[in-house]
């Protein structure tokens, strides 16, 4: 089961994602955390997208999220379609103000929120590196 | 509760049959069928013929399932239906809401005179003939792991509890409610249902059970949310120009306002303990009717889990914000109180057939309106609302209702 969930998650990327999703996640496979950006608004987007939804015009750079940020809220899954018990998931606000659901590596009862997060990563196969957050001691 | 004399308002039209099903684990017949049933039971309600019937609007029969093809089309010609306008709308947890809108619009350009609202939800591994999973595990598999978008999906989210679980956790960081707070909202819930025969779960509960129950995603547990279920219902819409005696006073829909924001579950900038669509969606309908928080008498709304019922009391304007839980607390949301909120059980007692929610929620609106419920009657209730939402509460859809 758990080689099939692995097997399909790329083709699903590709299928109910977009092309930057596509290569949102080529540039975590590299450990590179990057969104998009649009040059004429001068605005970051998150997630990321090949057109700006302000000007409508092709997004060409990418820019680094920041690798720490703050944990909003978190929470812990009885059951998760990847990764066994404990599977604890947290909303982390990133210091370059992207919000995003992520993996938190540290038990439950030992967050809080409003706690200083750090970037990590976890490699699931060949395709998919996704990105994860510890506490900073 | 104050009350207005009433302004003759354009873009007004009336309930004027309902019919719904028990909730259960499974219909145990074809969608077909039970729409069949649906449809005579809101007609003879109605005081209506099949014929007199021409638009004829439908939620998906797999909401979150696979795609059902045409189904309003291969049901139109089931029940041998000519239609003005026919339509299947889906949009998430307001798909029976969208479609009552959908032919309240209809009835508002002038075309239809009585619309057939049906919305059928059914577990979709209980349906008879159902495909054995197994054999198309692949395809479902991909489905799922990005139902939640291709980026939240990939962290084992196969269901909404953990983005309500964290929505629920902030709600206790911002405002100080409890577990036990939320607790009270289930067993309040329960009380409702226990006085309902259509109820799913109808034996009562008490605070210590949920408590004792086991987290699903904390600080969620069992008793704090709504499991899957079937059930189906209807209501037949009609147009206020029509002349013809019927034989139940009207129900009139006298307020509909909507809103949905750009994020797809967890909003960018925005609260989780808040939402945007619910406030502006009430705020619009509430204008549109004439009418005020205040005078809600009876209202169903989807909250599919404790903590989220409270913020939409707070958000539809019934109670300030942070103090849904008090209200709770001191009976304000139940009978002898302020209003009473889910009458039916709500989602977590009534139970929650996803697609078919928000029409059960209008057949219980429009029985409470009507007088007819009995034992949960909310006595001399005159104003009623009903609420849907979908994703993380991104979008909202409220009907004011009135007699
Ligand atoms: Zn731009």
């Amino acid at each position: 089961m758990k080689e099939l969930i692995t097997k399909v998650t790329w083709n699903s990327i590709q299928h109910y994602g977009d092309s930057a999703s596509v290569k949102y996640y080529e540039f975590l496979k590299n450990r590179i955390f990057r969104t998009t950006y649009c040059d004429t608004c001068q605005k970051r987007w998150f997630p990321p997208r090949k057109y700006c939804p302000n000007c409508f015009k092709e997004m060409f750079k990418w820019v680094e999220m920041a690798n720490t940020g703050t944990l909003y809220a978190f929470t812990q899954q009885e059951r998760s379609l990847r990764f066994g018990k404990p599977d604890v998931i947290g909303i982390v606000e990133l210091d370059t103000g992207e919000r995003l659901l992520t993996k938190i590596n540290a038990p439950f009862e030992e967050l809080k929120i409003g706690m200083r997060v750090k970037l990590e990563y976890i490699e699931i196969d060949e395709n998919i590196t996704l990105h994860s957050f510890s506490p900073v001691k | 509760m104050r009350r207005r004399g009433r302004k003759r308002r354009k873009n007004v039209a009336y309930v004027a049959g309902v019919s719904m099903t028990p909730v259960t684990r499974t219909l145990g017949k074809p969608h077909k069928e039970v729409a069949a049933e649906l449809l005579a039971e809101a007609l003879e309600d109605a005081g209506l013929e099949k014929n007199d019937i021409d638009t004829l609007v439908v939620t998906p029969p797999n909401l979150a399932g696979p795609p059902s093809f045409m189904f309003v089309c291969a049901l139109a010609e089931y029940l041998d239906l000519r239609t003005k306008h026919i339509n299947m709308v889906e949009c998430g947890g307001t798909s029976g809401a969208m479609a009552i809108k959908t032919a309240l619009n209809e009835i508002f350009l002038g075309r239809t005179e009585f619309a057939a609202v049906i919305a059928i939800d059914q577990r979709f591994d209980l349906q008879p003939g159902q495909v054995d999973i197994n054999v198309f595990m692949h395809e479902a598999l991909q489905t799922q792991i990005c139902l939640y978008g291709p980026y939240d999906s990939l962290y084992g989210i196969g269901a909404p509890i953990p983005y309500y679980a964290m929505s629920a956790q902030r709600y206790m960081e911002e405002y100080g409610a409890t577990e036990e707070d939320f607790a009270r909202v289930a067993v309040m819930l329960r009380n409702h249902a226990s006085k309902n025969p259509l109820a799913e779960y109808r034996d009562p509960i008490t605070v210590e059970d949920v408590l004792n129950s086991r987290y699903l995603s904390p600080p969620l547990k069992l008793l704090d949310c709504s499991p899957f279920a079937s059930g189906g219902a209807c209501v037949i819409l009609a147009n206020p120009y029509v002349t013809r005696p019927l034989p139940k006073p009207p129900v009139w829909i006298t307020g509909v306002g909507e809103w949905h924001e750009p994020d797809h579950f967890i909003p960018q900038n925005g609260s989780i303990t808040s939402f945007t669509s619910v406030k502006k969606s009430a705020e619009e309908a509430f204008e549109r009717a004439g009418m005020e928080p205040v005078d809600v008498d009876v209202a169903e709304v989807y909250g599919v889990f404790t903590a989220t019922e409270l913020m939409i009391y707070e958000d539809l304007g019934i109670f300030p914000p942070g103090e849904g839980y008090i209200a709770v607390k001191e009976g304000k949301a139940t009978y002898g109180g302020n209003v009473v909120m889910n009458p039916s059980g709500g989602r977590l007692s009534l139970g929650h057939p996803a697609a078919a929610t928000p029409v059960m929620e209008m057949v219980e609106v429009v029985r409470q309106l009507r007088g007819e419920c009995g034992e949960r009657q909310v006595p001399g209730a005159r104003c009623g609302l009903v609420h849907a939402e979908h994703g993380m509460l991104n979008g909202s859809i409220v009907f004011v209702l009135e007699v």
